[in-house]
């Protein structure tokens, strides 16, 4: 043997090392999860971990353990703090470019009328709901005047495809204004397909742009929810995703679910209608308690815990459908994995912080007035204009990104400063969400203590945590979607 | 396995070999002002006008002084730049045209103490072995693709190996370098710049990491200290854009932490160029300490399967050197490399029957009898 320094002499004496930021979060009666600032987590048992907050720990694989994931620190050591700044420039470094998505509204109309709809209205004189060539060229102006090298255009209704001559306009116009601007410019239609037919499809396919719909799951669900005359909404747009994948590729339309009560029992039949459609990505999303939602029957009349039943039973089956080699990834999970798993935000606008809202996105309605998300358009349908910046005809790119509209959510709900958000252990996978706390609590912060928002995405991290833990399969299948 | 040195006869020295290192040439070229060292093949006419010449046996005529070569030597080609002793009675390869790995020892001192060292540090001044360097890149043909620069640890000497790697730009700048460095002086980031500036077109630092923590690292390393310097070097590399691999011995305590050194890495140091997991060669150090490193790769096959996946999932090009390919699961032989070095490698008699023998790497002859019981030869 040949040992100048013997294994103890590495070892943590008594007292030896100090803590670096961490939160902790009790998730069972045997385990806490302790997490530090960008989300490295460990979970440890009770005496575990106050022995180490004490200072007693003799637990060297432990102590180890909490090193390498930097919750604790030797003093003098310069590494964990350089490498957690490091990690937290990496998971902020999307800031400075802010507002990657801007949404127009081409026009309030729609052919359908979905239960759970917030905005549409039933077709009525066209001029009073859709967006004007002069609204649209001025939404333009202010969405180039954003910092971000991607800027992602979506066109939003009631149902675009109704009002198409102005998506072909702006999308040529937004081609031609980039000449100057240089951006990565992506087009992505909002669109029930209802009304796709071969001039959308091949404008689609020669201008690049994307299909994104809705498909609540099998017919009787998706119908039930999605009205239209004819009650054949389900039949047309299955019918218009396999036109998309047969003429434009598999990649180009993705689909979009909204949970109602008649979704609860069936998250099986729902997952397996996507999947037969071969599509890849389900996202298992809960109604909004915006706009028509909550004053119609069979709205959001289901509380959090039912939601998360449904989510849990949700992935279970995805996670069993990979285990048989289909491959299938759960969107919401996908992006709480990424910020547990990696050191990115995607900036997912609905669980970020600060808060997606105008730095994320920004939405131009129909009659030009901006709104920082699409849920603050939708509060402004129930005559709450608390999230409306300006007007594409009145206000300049400041008056709208400097808004108190816009600045005073944001601080308020900033997770690391808002309270019971600072001190949770999940914040550095969560988000600020200033406007569904302002339309539940009538506070942007909220009180998380009886915030819904708060109990769905504890519910969802723990979810997520004890899978990855308990299963091995289930762990790698979630690191491959974070690193998707 | 071939032999990189041997005793020489001299025949007709007029005094000391000078100078030391030397490029075996053969009659295709024509005496310049590098020390070539004419290589007499039976038949030849002896040509006239070169420094040292090159004899199979003892009774050839030849126009100039001589060195016999041992019949280990025979294998000697042009284009292989040789050492000489100065009595003209030692020959040392030091450059094999034909070999896939040429590496140049920069030093023996070291301000690490692995356990598993390879090629255990001596204290002792050995500035002479950056000159020689320095010789064998002016000497090196402009065939030679790629040169490793390894030690003990080369960062020790900053000015010489600066030196060398100015050297290296300036002379054969195509060459593709390898440096081996614990990477601890890459923490201070003036040598770090310094490196930098050189502006080598094509160089990677191989770094050694065996741990995701301190404490570990530092113990299989035997310094206190190094893991933070280390891991800070490799941050200061890469903010200068230099391309790093990390290289990971898998041994008796790395094992167990495999997966959680994957993570930290894919955490902390995703940008790295690439990880190389490497088997071990149980030579040096490791020998004493058998007990301290030794484990039969055939019991470390999960845990290497998943640190690998981590890695490749992460991003991260990711590498298995120095396993055999019968030891190895099934799903990590995509990531192996045929690695060891030509004159290390060697195979079984097991191994004449096997199927994918060409595309292994064999066995470490300087291994000894410390080899996997799990070798087999795969069916076809």
């Amino acid at each position: 043997m040949t040992l100048r320094l013997a294994r103890a002499t590495t070892d943590l004496p008594p007292a030896g090392w100090q803590l670096l930021p961490l939160r902790f979060h009790r998730l069972d009666p045997d385990s806490i999860l302790v997490t530090n600032l960008v989300g490295e987590h460990a979970f440890l048992t009770e005496s575990q971990l106050l022995s180490v907050l004490d200072g007693t720990c003799t637990n060297q694989r432990l102590l180890a353990e909490l090193r390498a994931k930097h919750l604790i620190q030797v003093p003098g050591e310069r590494l964990p703090a350089e490498l957690l700044a490091i990690k937290l420039r990496t998971r902020l470094r999307r800031l400075p470019d802010s507002t990657g998505l801007h949404m127009f509204v081409v026009t309030l109309r729609c052919e359908h009328t979905c239960r759970y709809c917030q905005v549409s209205r039933q077709s009525t004189a066209k001029s009073d709901y859709d967006m004007s060539e002069e609204t649209a060229r001025r939404a333009l102006d202010l969405a180039f005047r954003s910092p971000s090298p991607h800027l992602k255009l979506e066109f939003q209704g009631g149902e675009p495809l109704l009002n198409f001559p102005l998506v072909r306009w702006i999308v040529a116009e937004a081609k031609r204004m980039n000449e100057v601007h240089s951006k990565q410019l992506a087009f992505v239609i909002a669109t029930n397909l209802a009304l796709l037919d071969d001039d959308v499809i091949e404008f689609c396919g020669q201008e690049d742009v994307y299909l994104s719909t809705s498909l609540d799951g099998p017919a009787d669900v998706h119908n039930g929810n999605r009205r239209r005359p004819g009650q054949d909404s389900w039949e047309r747009t299955v019918s218009g995703i396999r036109t998309v994948q047969q003429t434009l590729g598999p990649g180009r339309v993705s689909a979009l679910m909204t949970t109602t009560e008649a979704s609860l029992d069936r998250p099986q039949d729902i997952i397996n209608s996507y999947a037969e459609l071969g599509l890849r990505h389900v996202f298992l999303r809960p109604i909004s308690p915006y706009g028509f939602a909550l004053r119609r029957r069979g709205g959001a009349g289901y509380g959090v815990q039912r939601w998360l039943t449904f989510y849990e039973a949700g992935l279970d089956h995805i996670i069993d459908l990979n285990r048989h080699g289909v491959p299938m990834v759960e969107a919401y999970t996908a992006i709480v994995a990424k910020k547990m798993f990696t050191n990115d935000d995607p900036g997912y606008v609905d669980l970020t912080s600060p808060a997606g809202i105008g730095l994320g996105a920004l939405v131009y309605n129909y009659d030009g007035d901006v709104y920082a998300s699409d849920e603050g358009r939708m509060l402004a349908e129930m005559n709450d204009h608390t999230f409306r910046l300006g007007n594409v005809h009145r206000s300049s790119y400041r008056d709208i990104m400097l808004s108190d509209q816009l600045l005073q959510p944001l601080q308020e709900s900033f997770t690391l400063s808002a309270p019971m958000c600072s001190t949770c252990a999940f914040e550095p996978y969560c988000g600020a969400d200033p406007v569904f706390h302002h339309t539940t609590m009538g506070d942007f912060a909220g009180q998380k203590a009886m915030s819904a928002f708060c109990q769905r995405n504890m519910g969802v991290f723990t979810a997520v945590l004890r899978r990855a833990r308990e299963d091995d399969f289930t762990r790698e299948l979630f690191f491959r979607w974070a690193q998707q | 396995m071939i032999k990189l040195s041997g005793r020489a006869k001299p025949i007709g020295l007029p005094g000391l070999v000078d100078p030391g290192v030397w490029r075996v040439c053969q009659a295709s070229e024509t005496p310049t002002e590098h020390p070539l060292a004419y290589l007499v093949r039976d038949g030849d006419d002896h040509v006239p006008g070169y420094g040292l010449y090159l004899t199979q046996g003892p009774d050839v005529a030849v126009p100039g002084p001589a060195l016999q070569l041992p019949a280990d030597l025979a294998h000697l080609a042009a284009g292989d730049v040789i050492g000489v002793a100065p009595d003209g009675r030692r020959i040392t390869v030091l450059w094999k045209q034909a070999a896939t790995h040429n590496s140049v020892l920069l030093t023996e001192q070291c301000d690490n103490y692995c356990l598993m060292c390879s090629q255990p540090p001596k204290d002792r001044d050995d500035a002479w072995l950056f000159d020689r360097a320095k010789q064998i890149v002016s000497l090196l043909p402009s065939s030679a693709r790629s040169l490793g620069l390894t030690g003990g640890e080369p960062t020790l000497h900053a000015d010489a190996l600066i030196d060398l790697l100015e050297h290296c730009r300036d002379t054969t700048p195509w060459l593709q370098l390898h440096l081996l460095s614990n990477g601890r002086r890459f923490a201070d980031a003036g040598f770090a710049t310094r490196y930098a500036q050189v502006g080598l077109a094509d160089i990677m630092v191989g770094i050694p990491l065996y741990a995701p923590e301190a404490g570990l690292h530092d113990f299989i390393v035997q310094a206190q200290g190094a893991f933070d310097e280390t891991v800070r070097g490799i941050l200061n590399l890469a903010s200068l854009g230099q391309c790093v691999e990390i290289r990971i011995v898998v041994q008796l305590h790395t094992v167990p932490v495999l997966t959680d050194l994957a993570l930290f890495i894919a955490r902390n140091l995703p940008f790295v160029d690439q990880v190389a997991l490497m088997g071990l060669e149980m030579t040096g150090l490791a020998r004493p300490n058998s007990a301290e490193v030794w484990i039969d790769p055939a019991n470390y096959q999960r845990e290497l399967l998943e640190a690998t996946q981590i890695l490749v999932t992460a991003g991260v090009a990711t590498r298995i050197y120095n396993h055999q390919l019968c030891v190895l699961d099934e799903r990590l032989w995509p990531y192996a490399v045929r690695s060891i070095s030509d004159w290390k490698n060697e195979y079984l008699d097991i191994c004449q029957m096997c199927s994918v023998r060409d595309a292994c790497g064999g066995v470490f002859t300087t291994s000894g009898n410390r080899l996997s019981q799990q070798l087999r030869p795969i069916p076809p």
